[in-house]
């Protein structure tokens, strides 16, 4: 584990070093041959690295996560199987048995995945998991702000912000609506 | 020996089964493009993306107080006029009910920061006060269907002289007390993270959440069994609106989401009389006016557990708790719910209107 975190150090510091190494490099002569939105893409590349490599890390966890997902199906899934061989043996093979060899199946591996969803060990991991490939798509979306602040757009965050002051806005126009509206009714009264 | 011989009507079974797979896409529809919905309507008042429903009556004389339906944030309203045979609201309009019924719409990027105060201080007030101006009448009755129950009970708390009637059809209510396994899932949530990252929940989380609840009844057995009674026309067509529906949910707005999962799942704040509605707090015991609470004892999508606790929590003296031997759907689309929850509900109502 220790080792496993020295590797991605190791990884981390290179990356870095280089890409700070190639944007000093770069930086006169990218000065000189571009401006504007090129010019930011540029010296936003360290950002992008940064995110990549940490994205490296997660996508590990994510993978771990998703490994003990399927192995939690796939272990309910033969503990099932093996429930269900154990209580058919006597079925015969005529119409009747296949009718109830299908709803001894249903019930068996309805109860054991029910168990299963049911079960702390499966929420816990399954909300790791959801909660990694968020932190993922978080990078993502950090990456995609980094282009669009270099191609002069704006970013989640500042849609954000837009869609929140709408909110207040109208939240607003209804309390000066409602105000309005009760005011008529006085009068009217 | 001879009990132990193969029986040839199993291989005729499966040779059935396959003839029905093979055909079924020439006697079945589209699921897409099933109709569904066949009461008129007109579209009464609007707001964002809310829509206030008025169906057309049906009779000539009707009862004097409106009925507000407040429909679910997940899924779609039709599912109360999904069969004309079916029909939730039909059936109320038959008995002379004047009928209206709130379509939350779909949500994008820019409600994520609708809440419960937006929803139930803000779309649902102004709906009742639009019938009111309509109808002539102070109060309306208020029907409300799973967690638009909830959102029912939250606006006849926190405005109680606006409410004749509660009626909280499978209401979540008590999340702690709720058996599905989505209580489960919810409980270890990080929902500040969702909304965070993503804004609105999405369609897909709700389809998983779906998927967990009993996935081989609903995801295995229900499709063998529509392949065996795929000649029958009425079964099919039945079948395969039920299906669109359940494939048809809008995303949640973000922040009303987010105060759900804390507040009623994580929390339970809404029983224990503790959660606050921007700066108003929620009692169960404003409730006073007559409650129907009507619940389902087979409903795996909101267990009677989670639901019945509403009944007991609010201070009417006029209130009657029913629990129906059917399903989630069952109880508002079915043919049991035509012969037996309807015809209860409208002598309860009328009685009171």
């Amino acid at each position: 584990m220790e080792n496993e975190s020295n590797i991605t150090d190791y990884y981390k510091k290179t990356a870095t070093f280089w890409s700070d190494m190639m944007e000093m490099m770069s930086s006169k002569s990218t000065t000189l041959s571009a401006v504007g939105p090129l010019r930011n893409l540029s010296t936003n590349l360290k950002k992008i690295t940064n995110e990549l490599t940490e994205a490296n890390k997660e996508t590990v966890e994510f993978n771990n996560f998703l490994i003990k997902y399927y192995k939690q199906l796939s272990d309910t899934w033969t503990n099932a199987q093996k429930e269900v061989a154990s209580k058919t043996t006597k079925i015969p093979p005529n119409e009747e048995g296949t009718e109830a060899y299908k709803r001894v199946w249903i019930d068996i591996f309805e109860n054991n995945f029910t168990g299963l969803f049911d079960s702390k060990k499966f929420s816990e991991n399954y909300n790791n998991l959801v909660s990694t490939e968020l932190d993922l798509l978080k990078r993502w979306n950090t990456i995609t702000d980094v282009m669009l602040k270099s191609a002069n757009l704006p970013t989640k965050e500042e849609i954000e912000e837009i869609y929140e002051e709408l909110h207040i806005l109208k939240n607003r126009i209804a309390k000066l609506e409602l105000s309005k509206k009760q005011s008529e009714k006085n009068v009217r009264k | 020996m001879s009990e132990n011989k193969f029986d040839p009507r199993i291989i005729g079974n499966l040779l059935n089964f396959g003839r029905s797979f093979i055909q079924a896409p020439m006697k079945a529809s589209i699921p897409h493009d099933v109709d569904i919905g066949s009461t008129q309507f007109d579209v009464a008042y609007k707001e964002d993306k809310m829509r206030l429903l008025h169906f057309r009556p049906l009779t000539s004389r009707q009862v004097r107080t409106p009925l507000l339906i407040s429909y679910a944030i997940i899924n779609r309203y039709y599912i109360f006029d999904i069969d004309p045979k079916k029909s939730w609201v039909k059936n109320l309009l038959e008995q002379g009910f004047d009928v209206y019924l709130i379509d939350w719409g779909t949500p994008s990027k820019i409600d994520k920061f609708l809440g419960f105060d937006e929803y139930v201080n803000r779309y649902m007030d102004n709906c009742v006060d639009f019938i009111c101006d309509e109808t002539n009448v102070d109060k309306v009755s208020i029907q409300g269907y799973c967690t638009g129950g909830t959102l029912a009970a939250v606006y006849s708390s926190l405005h109680p002289e606006r409410v004749k009637n509660l009626i909280a059809t499978a209401p979540v209510i008590d999340g702690w007390k709720d058996t599905t396994v989505v209580s489960n899932i919810a409980k270890y949530f990080d929902v500040d993270k969702l909304v965070d990252t993503i804004g609105n929940m999405p369609p897909e989380f709700i389809y998983y959440c779906f998927s967990i609840l009993k996935p081989f009844e609903q995801g295995v057995e229900k499709y063998i069994k529509f392949l065996d009674n795929i000649d029958d026309e009425k079964f099919v067509e039945r079948f395969l609106k039920i299906e669109k529906w359940a494939g048809e949910t809008p995303p949640i707005p973000g922040e009303l989401f987010k105060q759900w999962i804390k507040g009623i799942y994580q929390d339970n704040l809404l029983i224990q009389n503790k959660m606050y509605v921007k700066n108003e707090l929620v009692s169960l015991k404003n409730i006073d006016m007559p409650v129907f609470t009507q619940v389902a004892v087979g409903d795996h999508l909101v267990s009677p557990e989670c639901s019945m606790p509403l009944h007991y929590a609010v201070s009417s003296t006029d209130k009657i708790l029913k629990l129906y031997p059917t399903g989630h759907v069952g109880m508002i689309a079915s043919s049991f719910s035509q012969k037996t929850v309807l015809p209860e509900l409208g002598k309860w109502l009328k009685e009171r209107s």
